[in-house]
């Protein structure tokens, strides 16, 4: 793919914004040109979190999204707000658990359970690692291998366990429901 | 391959002021403007520079323009509550020709407004916030390359000419994170400030100089000098005398028409042969350099003017690139500041039409297509 825009969407606090950041590093590594963007509101934790990915050879003229290629939804505070930047090629990831209202109409939703499985792992905090795999996993964007690398040295020492075991995890419900 | 790496927008000002030579920052945190401080705070010891949390943006302004004073390259950065504080203060540096970088990252308005969202508001505010006739440099970047270049830029017009620079950007632009080759945007070769040299007998630190820059008395280099908020003779000291008080600060503003090649500086995008001239700048320009992009594709002949100068506004640069246009379209992201320096310039000759949007979300390149279209129709 030449260009190409991924949104990770949620609820402030879920490491969207550090997950965006990880997948961002790995396609610079991998020779793209990114713009990453972020809407957040003014609050600590909690309220309507985003960051987009718009990737390029090149440097983008609109760095903002303006069609999603990806998009996913880990809480149901960003459930419908990105109606708007879905087509038809659009695929959607949510999360099984806390997308009640998952945005409906003629493109590829996967429900998924990150936080079910983050929860599991023993810190319901990874699911963002979690789906960030499994959107990787799933899309192809970059080489798992690339990823792996970015996440592995930029996670504080005291995480890099429990981060590798959600990238894992990730890459494995992708697998399960492949099949 | 190239040093390629992501870098934010704000993180950008702050690593072009280090690489500018910048060794002073002082200022207190404000969203969206507040990874500036951050990246200030760990930069500056690296080389030995001083960074200072204020306890407010009033008393950071004052400190800016003291440590400048002082013979260092100074800045501070803020957003629009704070740029509102630091009007006085900055008013000083104006008239008494202290050179100083002020970064504002604007967010929506007035007041608190809306902390982190992005807006254009502080357009005519950085032109005119502080009081009476005055001069001033506004730059405005429009992607993290350029916050870093422009910042440079803005360092090396405050030093060379003795006027406060202000470097204004959006929240997009501010918090945008670009993949950036630091090492391809070096400057050549810095332009620094003049400072006094020779002879210390009558010794005036606001003479009269043929490029209209009076050289700049570096405190501990002997030179007597005075500074005041007053209007003042080449001796630094006051007059109310109407023939010696307009003529000093006529050449503070004849300062900037003297050096105009010097400070102008725009982006023209398939202006030719355009038969409508969008102006925009920020993350406006970015949709609409996006917008001339897919009318073209369309057919219709569009271009962009994007003042990378803000102020003084580009008058002429504009005028001629202006050709056979038959309208030109403002987008911004205010109930409509630039579009009145266009109008004064251009309405007599041809339509000058605005596009605004004051809801903390950014225009879009569809948004832009779509007011083209009507307008053409």
């Amino acid at each position: 793919m030449e260009n190409f825009e991924i949104r990770f969407s949620g609820s402030g606090g879920q490491g969207l914004i550090l997950s965006a950041k990880f997948l961002s590093a790995a396609l610079v590594a991998e020779g793209y040109n990114v713009a990453q963007s972020q809407s957040y509101e003014p609050v600590s934790r909690g309220g309507q979190s985003r960051s987009d990915l718009v990737v390029s050879r090149g440097q983008a003229a609109f760095p903002l999204s303006r069609g999603l290629d990806f998009l996913l939804i880990l809480h149901d505070a960003a459930a419908r707000s990105s109606d708007a930047v879905i087509g038809k090629d659009t695929l959607v990831l949510v999360d099984a658990e806390l997308v009640l209202n998952p945005p409906k109409g003629d493109f590829k939703l996967l429900s998924l359970p990150f936080t079910e499985t983050a929860r599991k792992l023993g810190n319901k905090r990874v699911a963002n690692i979690i789906a960030l795999s499994a959107l990787v996993a799933h899309s192809g964007v970059c080489k798992m291998e690339t990823l792996e690398q970015i996440v592995r040295t930029k996670t504080p020492p005291k995480f890099a366990r429990l981060n590798m075991e959600a990238f894992e995890a990730g890459r494995a419900l992708v697998l399960e429901n492949a099949e | 391959m190239a040093n390629q790496i992501n870098l934010q927008g704000n993180q950008a000002c702050a690593l072009g002021a280090i690489a500018a030579g910048c060794t002073f920052y002082a200022g207190y945190p404000i969203t969206p403007s507040s990874e500036v401080a951050e990246a200030m705070s760990r930069e500056l010891p690296k080389v030995g520079g001083t960074f200072i949390q204020m306890e407010d943006e009033i008393a950071s302004m004052g400190a800016v323009v003291g440590a400048s004073m002082g013979g260092l390259k100074a800045m501070t950065a803020t957003s629009g509550p704070g740029f509102s504080l630091k009007q006085e203060n900055l008013g000083y540096a104006c008239g008494a020709e202290i050179p100083c970088v002020i970064i504002n990252v604007m967010r929506g308005g007035p007041s608190t407004g809306m902390p982190t969202r992005p807006a254009q508001g502080d357009i005519m505010q950085a032109r005119w916030g502080t009081h009476g006739d005055h001069p001033i440099i506004v730059l405005t970047p429009a992607s993290v390359a350029e916050c870093y270049t422009e910042t440079i830029r803005a360092f090396e017009l405050t030093e060379r000419l003795r006027v406060p620079v202000i470097v204004l950007i959006d929240e997009v632009i501010g918090h945008l994170v670009e993949t950036v080759d630091l090492d391809a945007l070096q400057p050549e070769k810095l332009v620094e400030r003049t400072f006094a040299t020779g002879s210390k007998d009558g010794f005036e630190p606001y003479a009269v100089t043929d490029d209209m820059i009076p050289p700049f008395p570096r405190p501990g280099d002997g030179f007597r000098s005075h500074t005041t908020g007053l209007t003042h003779l080449p001796s630094g000291f006051p007059t109310q005398n109407p023939a010696k008080a307009e003529a000093a600060l006529v050449r503070t503003t004849d300062k900037l028409d003297l050096h105009a090649d010097l400070i102008a500086s725009n982006e023209l995008v398939q202006t030719k042969d355009a038969d409508l001239l969008i102006v925009a700048l920020g993350i406006s320009a970015r949709a609409a350099q996006q917008a001339v992009t897919d009318l073209r594709a369309d057919g219709i002949k569009a271009g962009l003017f994007r003042p990378k100068t803000l102020w003084p506004f580009p008058e002429s640069d504009l005028k001629a690139c202006v050709n056979g246009a038959k309208a030109i379209l403002v987008p911004e992201m205010n109930q409509g500041q630039m579009i009145l320096e266009i109008e004064r310039l251009m309405a007599r000759d041809l339509p000058v039409i605005g596009l605004n949007k004051i809801d903390g979300e950014a225009i879009t390149p569809a948004e832009i297509v779509a007011k083209v279209n009507e307008v053409l129709s």
